[in-house]
């Protein structure tokens, strides 16, 4: 039997690293809120995982002509992604990111080079680095993040959301490291993101781990996700890398689930930025501090 | 562009839909790609791979059925055949170019190049090219490095000299790469601009690793060949709405088999329905994509904006 203490320092976690929105309500006449973002890696991961020249060519694909086809899709309909890039793909595809800023897409930090040092100085260096690169090419500082970076980093650039935790489908906040402020995470799940299904190869997935989906099968588990959390009410945060849903096929394949989502009334389709911003001022979590 | 040697190895922004256009105003291009190979290890095809029964089966039956198929449909198709089953069947390679296919390079022994030492890959690469100029009187015009089942990663190896090689050794494409959909250029060097031009390529229309390949730690082993007909399927008819270049590759010991041939008639039947798709070889593809667009007026290089930085990966 786990001995009290231990269980009270469990539950004491629990209660004080983690602060959900009670009774969460979207804005009035909308019931869910989807945002579509893209993890913009290009090769730059596939370099840190070290792997050979062809997976690199793989993932420029996603630089050279997926990241366009997504946007081209997306701005068909009139919605706006959230692009988390790592900073050094700023030099790498510029001209898709100017083109992303100038579509009035957001541009969010995904880490400098897809890894957060555990050193201290170089974990802040990395973060100043990729926030200035991005403000740089796209005339406006970034203000999310999908990464590993330490709320006191993040807080002192300025950052006011994270999309990093998954497994949940409501916004909550998130303790900082220093135990001094409070984070907003728009939450994803593994099920909601591309790589799982496409991705042979997925850090070190190997053969073992086959991922060569029917895109149509994906079609029909993400929209049964998506009739029923708008059912419930919840949130849908769906992630695409340009070298896996960039391919024709899936591309054809978001068309035909975006034209779904649309026969709903009441779909809030927003930036994190949005989506952050209303949640931050709707539910301040300092208001929220004395919950029992 | 921002070129980073080690990165990047071609331009920075494809070609869009609305630029590409095919020959006598063809809506797609579609090219066949049979890798000829059988199962071998990491140095490559050895002896004892030849004489097993689902290699037999491959280089002997399974590829008569699959150029039976291009017949009846009027196909034309790549062959990627490594130099040693040009050894063992040179009759049958004979035929593939007798009956209006390509034969292309796809190594010596289907071997992992990546950590061959230069003059090693130099060798063999020569030696390929020999033999298989020997068997079909005529030099091959491209060169292959698909992947193997039991690789790591399912985009195929190359070593850090392979490009310089091919275009030292004459080759006018190299037959797989995947950073477009369409003919991209493959470049070694910026300063010279030294290049070679790369025919696309994508795992999720390889019929490798969808079907069954049940040994210990090398997958799923489980039959999923309705997924690819689905993943070729759904590509195709996306490809051909963008007016792009489908690609799939096939191999004889996987794809002859009962269920499989059966699938891979009605797909060629289903892509046979569209009218105005270009089926060129791959050296007629390329040979069209450098007129078409020369790298002289369509490769956008520029000198690397990028730096290195302390702490970071240069």
């Amino acid at each position: 039997m786990m001995a009290q203490a231990e269980k009270e320092a469990i539950l004491g976690d629990i209660h004080s690293k983690y602060l959900p929105i009670e009774n969460f309500e979207y804005p009035t006449g909308m019931r869910l809120a989807v945002n579509f973002t893209i993890d913009f890696d290009a090769q730059v991961n596939r370099k840190l995982k070290n792997e050979p020249a062809m997976e690199l060519t793989q993932g420029e694909f996603g630089g050279r002509v997926g990241i366009w086809r997504l946007m081209d899709l997306f701005d068909r309909y009139g919605i706006k992604l959230t692009i988390f890039t790592p900073g050094r793909v700023c030099e790498l595809f510029p001209e898709a990111l100017k083109e992303a800023a100038k579509r009035d897409h957001e541009v969010a930090n995904h880490m400098w080079e897809h890894r957060v040092p555990s050193e201290p100085d170089l974990e802040k260096d990395h973060l100043q680095k990729a926030t200035v690169a991005i403000e740089k090419l796209c005339g406006k500082r970034p203000v999310g993040t999908r990464s590993d970076h330490k709320i006191s980093s993040l807080k002192k650039e300025g950052y006011i959301y994270t999309s990093n935790d998954d497994t949940n489908d409501i916004p909550y906040y998130v303790l900082s490291d220093d135990g001094k402020d409070w984070m907003l995470n728009l939450p994803f799940h593994y099920v909601l993101d591309d790589a799982m299904y496409f991705h042979f190869g997925w850090y070190g997935s190997g053969n073992a781990g086959q991922r060569l989906a029917d895109p149509g099968k994906v079609y029909e588990l993400w929209l049964s996700a998506f009739r029923q959390l708008y059912r419930m009410g919840r949130y849908m945060n769906i992630i695409f890398h340009g070298f896996v849903s960039g391919r024709s096929l899936r591309v054809a394949m978001i068309d035909r689930l975006i034209m779904e989502m649309k026969q709903r009334p009441g779909v809030w389709f927003c930036t994190c930025e949005e989506l952050a911003r209303y949640c931050i001022d709707r539910y301040p979590p300092e208001k929220m501090k004395d919950r029992k | 562009m921002p070129w980073k040697d080690g990165y990047t190895i071609t331009d920075e922004i494809g070609l869009r839909d609305e630029e590409v256009t095919w020959p006598e105003n063809f809506q797609c291009a579609v090219t066949l790609i049979v890798d000829y190979s059988v199962q071998g290890g990491n140095d490559g095809i050895a002896s004892k791979d030849l004489t097993k029964p689902q290699a037999i089966f491959g280089a002997k039956i399974g590829v008569g059925r699959v150029l039976e198929l291009f017949e009846s449909y009027k196909l034309r198709a790549t062959f990627a055949v490594p130099a040693i089953m040009a050894e063992i069947y040179p009759e049958m390679v004979r035929e593939m170019t007798e009956r209006g296919h390509e034969v292309a390079a796809h190594g010596y022994l289907h071997e992992d190049v990546s950590s061959l030492e230069v003059n090693e890959e130099k060798r063999r690469l020569n030696l390929t090219t020999h033999i298989l100029t020997e068997t079909c009187g005529k030099k091959p015009e491209g060169w292959f490095s698909l992947p193997r089942q039991q690789d790591r990663y399912p985009g195929g190896q190359i070593s850090p000299n392979t490009i310089q090689l091919l275009i030292d050794g004459g080759y006018e494409y190299l037959g797989n790469g995947m950073a477009d959909d369409i003919p991209h250029y493959w470049v070694v060097d910026i300063h010279t601009k030294r290049h070679i031009l790369t025919l696309p390529y994508y795992y999720h229309f390889d019929d490798l690793f969808f079907l069954m390949f049940p040994a210990p730690g090398m997958g799923s082993g489980l039959e999923n060949a309705m997924t690819l007909f689905e993943n070729w399927r759904q590509e195709f008819e996306g490809t051909y709405r963008r007016g792009r270049c489908f690609t799939m590759v096939v191999h004889p010991h996987l794809i002859a088999w009962g269920n499989r041939i059966e699938m891979f008639e009605r797909f060629l039947l289903h892509i046979k329905g569209f009218p105005a798709i270009w089926n060129p070889t791959g050296s007629e593809c390329a040979r069209y994509w450098k007129e078409r667009y020369p790298a002289s007026s369509f490769l956008n290089l520029e000198e690397s904006i990028w730096r290195d930085y302390p702490g970071s990966l240069s």
